[in-house]
């Protein structure tokens, strides 16, 4: 159970799963679970300083300030809101998206009807890039947004532009990224080889990065001193390659396959080699959006999550790949969204492979994918001093309310928010994240 | 003298060097008079302040009883460039002297009195070309329709026909004398050309040369009064006066500027009469007005 | 024989034309040799991988495409697929609003300016400041500020319009003949009517000058503008054939901004002789 907000004993940035008394507790009453949830949103807005909170608890007593604070605002209505969602505030809405496969499930969720199946009107909406998606839903012009992963968790802490609470509401695809190298490399497999080379990233604040510069230092090259990387849009990525400009490029898909159909490049190694069931994009809102629409949002989810599930049967792939390739979407050919989709693709090099878990879709936003994100921002000096690992992770990535939507959705969702992993063979536990930083090498810390 | 025109003791200054100081002069009521005079001598200076588009540092001028301040419409000006709105008909550019003239007036009045300007100074036909499609004596017809069609107690025209050929200039000049013998028009122009102030004018002006210029002498037109282009040079006295004033612009207003003769008032500058020759050996007699 | 100078320059410009679509489709028509592939392998790939082809397309590609792209300019496929006649139309009309907008403000302003040169001196250094910055910087600001990309593409037209029509407003305004303005005095004009009846007419040409730039300014910019936000115009247009690395719609795109460039410019051009009278 989440520790109580209104006490002033207790820390909400603490963690919460390291709060439950037992299993038991946390399984104790569903509603008010939910509306511990509300309370806790609403004095975290109230009081983003935790020790203000405390003291203010203190000093008027916690019953005193719960009987003011559900005056201003109905804490009731709130909490049964997000229990069962009502009739969306909001029907039409407009969500933002990059044309990559990352998207798959925010883009046939419109032309395959799992927005029109939860009663919302959503236009899907083609943006030119990642700063763009992230202005225009910063600007309120989108609802919510296809991202990258750690953005929310940058915008949340104000890194590269004003900070603002974001939420990642569910992670879109696992895996489903490549490092693509030029045909002229194609003997030069070992990374060792590649110092002084230049290659392509779309974003700093990109799993693109941060595997990039992973895979690079583990094979001894440190990312900022022995190669070039350039922030290269993904369509820019497959024309730089050809025109010699770059090397090679860890992108998202369909433009490492694009790569390979157009034949300037080869598949080197796909993210999925390198971490197993890594997150990439994400399904983003503001909390604004969140706090201000909850049944829209829910509704929202609810879709993405249907989507993503669907998307996950590789027995539809196909069929989703005609539905997201034409010119509204992904505007790329269908067989390249295909290979893609299916696992069965050309390399690059003569070979056909077959992976069908090459990409694959989970919404569940494991809070463990923040922490590791926040310790590769602390590593490369995107992010410095101290952090609180735990608290940002469960602030940005909404593990409770993926959960209990995947579960009125009829899918099994994790009981807990964290979970151990590896990333090239070494092992991360979310619950020692400095001990894992100090851990490598190359760092800039 | 009872003077329409009344320039009292102007003065005009460019920095601490003065173009011209305590000037007098007097313009009789439906007088033609011609300023004459080298470059520098402030005879556009002089104008431009009867125009008001200049104000004297000192003095004043009085016209009909009353002090200029600024331009008027009672004075219009017929300009050395002519000065025509080249994006405006000739029709365009008249009347829009009449509208501002009558600004109440009916369009049709206006363009009616507009016609009425320009047939005067036989454009009619013309009035819808532009400027541009005119030539250079037909684009000052238009200026001067354009001074004329506001009925102005006063017209000053600044070398109006000096850049023309001299057949154009010619013919204009004729018009001039007739359009302003007729209505008694009260004139002030000035010129380089003798032959013209000698035409056109009643009394003429010389200038000595500035800086520092006065009015050296005022030359009272004695030929006869119906006088035509053609018999100028046929006229009792019109060598006389044209070797006066040939000989004071070319001799004397270089010396007059040095030292002016003694008993020069600037107030009362001495008025010349050149009578008709009876006999070659007379000479002229200054008469201090 | 002797044809008149401008049918020999026609005939000229057609040669030099077939000449350059010639080389062009001599350039890519070279066919590299077909690599050795196996067939279920050559499936996956695109045409000039397995072709060994040039990816660049040649001008009876182009021509297709253009025909493609005018054949139906306004189907609407959903919100990310419109033809090009309603991306057109979307930029021309962001160009219009900003260009309007700008003209609004400049021309007024740029009268005060020029008719003042206490102002005129006052106004100068902030105007030689801004003029010189790439309207494309204010994109972010605009974003940050305005928090609309409709408005802020918008806004930047209006800023990169504004400083020509500014300058050029201002400089006619102060170049008005003396002579014409003296006209105006001697006929005791009303300064109203002197502004609208002089000054206006007298600079029109130099302020239509500075229309004509800014409207070609405009149109580079809403182009660059609408890459960068997107959504709508035919620079997402570009923009998405781009993702698509389709070049062959690129350069359809690329001619069709040429010519739709060159038509604004005709516009203005042909409104810059309207109020231009001859000296």
């Amino acid at each position: 159970m989440s520790p109580n907000p209104f006490d002033p004993a207790a820390r909400l940035t603490g963690c919460s799963c390291g709060a439950h008394a037992s299993q038991a507790a946390h399984d104790a009453g569903h509603d008010a679970r939910l509306r511990r949830a509300v309370e806790t949103t609403l004095l975290r807005a109230i009081f983003p300083n935790d020790t203000n909170r405390r003291a203010f608890l203190r000093a008027v007593g916690t019953t005193t300030a719960t009987a003011a604070i559900a005056t201003i605002f109905p804490i009731a209505a709130a909490t049964e809101a997000l229990a069962d969602a009502g009739p969306p505030e909001k029907k039409s809405l407009k969500v933002g998206f990059i044309p990559i496969n990352c998207a798959t499930p925010i883009i046939m969720a419109a032309p395959m009807g799992f927005y029109a199946k939860q009663g919302l009107e959503v236009e899907v909406v083609k943006t030119a890039g990642w700063a763009v998606v992230r202005d225009k839903t910063l600007n309120g012009e989108y609802d919510a947004a296809h991202m990258l992963s750690p953005m929310p968790i940058a915008i949340s802490l104000g890194l590269g532009a004003p900070a603002q609470p974001y939420r990642v509401a569910a992670i879109e695809n696992i895996n489903g990224q490549a490092i693509t190298m030029a045909l002229k490399h194609r003997d030069r497999r070992d990374p060792r080889q590649w110092k002084g080379m230049t290659f392509g990233i779309p974003f700093d604040y990109s799993i693109h990065n941060y595997l990039l510069r992973y895979y690079l230092a583990e094979h001894g090259i440190d990312p900022d001193s022995d190669v070039q990387l350039r922030l290269i849009a993904p369509a820019d990525m497959v024309a730089n390659l050809r025109a010699g400009n770059i090397d090679g490029f860890l992108g998202p898909e369909p433009f490492n396959q694009r790569a390979v159909y157009d034949g300037v490049g080869f598949l080197h190694v796909l993210s999925k080699e390198l971490w197993d069931g890594h997150p990439c994009c994400a399904f983003a809102a503001s909390q604004k959006f969140i706090t201000d629409a909850p049944n829209s949002f829910a509704a929202l989810m609810r879709a993405i999550i249907d989507a993503t599930a669907y998307a996950h049967d590789p027995a539809h792939r196909s069929e989703i790949a005609a539905a997201i390739a034409p010119a509204n979407y992904l505007n790329q050919p269908q067989i390249v969204i295909e290979q893609v989709l299916t696992g069965t693709f050309a390399d690059g090099l003569g070979n056909i492979r077959k992976m069908p878990d090459r990409i694959d879709f989970d919404p569940f936003p494991w809070q463990s994918f923040a922490v590791w994100m926040l310790t590769q921002m602390k590593r490369w000096g995107q992010l410095k001093g101290d952090v609180d690992y735990a608290a940002v992770a469960r602030e940005v990535f909404l593990a409770t309310d993926a959960r209990k939507l995947m579960q009125q959705a009829g899918l099994s969702a994790p009981a807990t928010d964290t979970k151990s992993f590896a990333v090239m063979g070494r092992n991360f536990d979310p619950s020692a994240p400095e001990q894992y930083l100090s851990g490598f090498a190359i760092r800039r810390t | 003298m009872n003077s329409f025109i009344s320039i009292e003791a102007i003065a005009r200054r460019f920095g601490a060097q003065p173009v011209f100081e305590n000037l007098w002069l007097g313009v009789p009521r439906g007088s033609f008079t011609c300023m004459i005079g080298h470059s520098g001598c402030g005879k556009t200076t002089v104008l431009n302040i009867l125009a008001g588009l200049d104000a004297p540092d000192d003095g004043v001028v009085i016209v009909d009883g009353r002090a200029i301040e600024g331009p008027s419409l009672d004075r219009a000006v017929v300009f050395q460039s002519h000065a025509l709105l080249p994006w405006r008909s000739v029709l365009g550019n008249v009347a829009f002297a009449v509208a501002s003239r009558w600004p109440d007036a009916p369009r049709a009045v206006v363009q009616a009195r507009a016609r009425a300007a320009i047939a005067r100074v036989g454009l009619a036909g013309n009035e819808m070309k532009l400027p541009a499609e005119l030539s250079g004596g037909m684009k000052q017809r238009v200026g001067i329709a354009r001074a004329l069609s506001i009925d102005p107690k006063i017209l000053l025209m600044d070398e109006p026909f000096s850049a023309l050929d001299a057949l154009s200039r010619g013919t204009l000049q004729d018009e001039v004398r007739r359009i302003c013998t007729d209505t008694d028009q009260t004139v002030f122009m000035i010129t380089h050309d003798v032959d013209e102030a000698i035409y056109l004018a009643d009394r003429i002006v010389l200038m000595t040369n500035g800086p520092g210029a006065r009015i050296g002498e005022i030359v009272v037109n004695t030929l006869a009064r119906d006088r035509t282009r053609a018999d100028l040079h046929r006229q009792p006295g019109f060598y006389e006066l044209r070797n006066h004033l040939i000989d004071f612009l070319v001799t004397r207003s270089a010396a007059l500027r040095d030292t002016m003769p003694p008993g020069h008032d600037n107030r009362h500058p001495p008025e010349i009469r050149l009578t008709p020759p009876r006999s070659t050996q007379e000479t002229p007699c200054a008469v201090n007005s | 024989m002797t044809l008149s100078l401008a049918a020999r320059g026609a005939i000229l410009s057609l040669l030099i034309l077939a000449l350059f679509l010639a080389a062009w489709q001599i350039a890519v028509s070279g066919g590299g040799s077909a690599p050795a592939m196996d067939p279920e392998y050559a499936k996956l790939m695109g045409q000039s991988a397995v072709t060994g082809h040039s990816a660049m397309p040649g001008p009876a590609d182009i021509a297709r495409g253009l025909w493609q792209a005018l054949r139906d300019p306004f189907y609407d496929h959903g919100t990310n697929d419109k033809g090009i006649g309603i991306q057109l139309a979307w930029s021309v009309a962001r160009v219009a609003a900003g260009w309007l907008l700008a003209v609004i403000v400049a021309v007024p302003l740029g009268f005060v300016i020029g008719m003042s040169p206490l102002l005129g001196r006052a106004f100068d250094p902030f105007i030689q400041l801004l003029k010189p910055i790439s309207p494309l910087a204010w994109m972010p600001l605009a974003l940050f500020t305005i928090r609309d990309s409709g408005i802020s593409a918008i806004f930047v037209i209006f800023i990169c319009s504004l400083w020509p029509m500014l300058i050029n407003t201002a400089f006619g305004v102060s170049s008005v003949r003396t002579e014409w303005l003296n006209v105006a005095r001697t006929l005791e004009v009303r300064p109203i009517r002197r502004a609208l009846t002089i000054i206006l007419p007298a600079a029109a040409p130099t302020i239509l000058t500075g229309m004509r730039i800014s409207v070609g300014i405009a149109w580079l910019v809403i182009v660059a503008a609408e890459m960068l936000v997107g959504g709508t115009g035919i620079g997402y247009f570009v923009w998405n054939e781009w993702n698509n690395l389709s070049i062959t719609n690129v350069i359809v795109a690329i001619l069709i901004i040429g010519l739709v460039g060159m038509a604004l410019d005709q516009a203005l051009a042909r409104a810059q002789a309207a109020v231009t009278f001859p000296q």
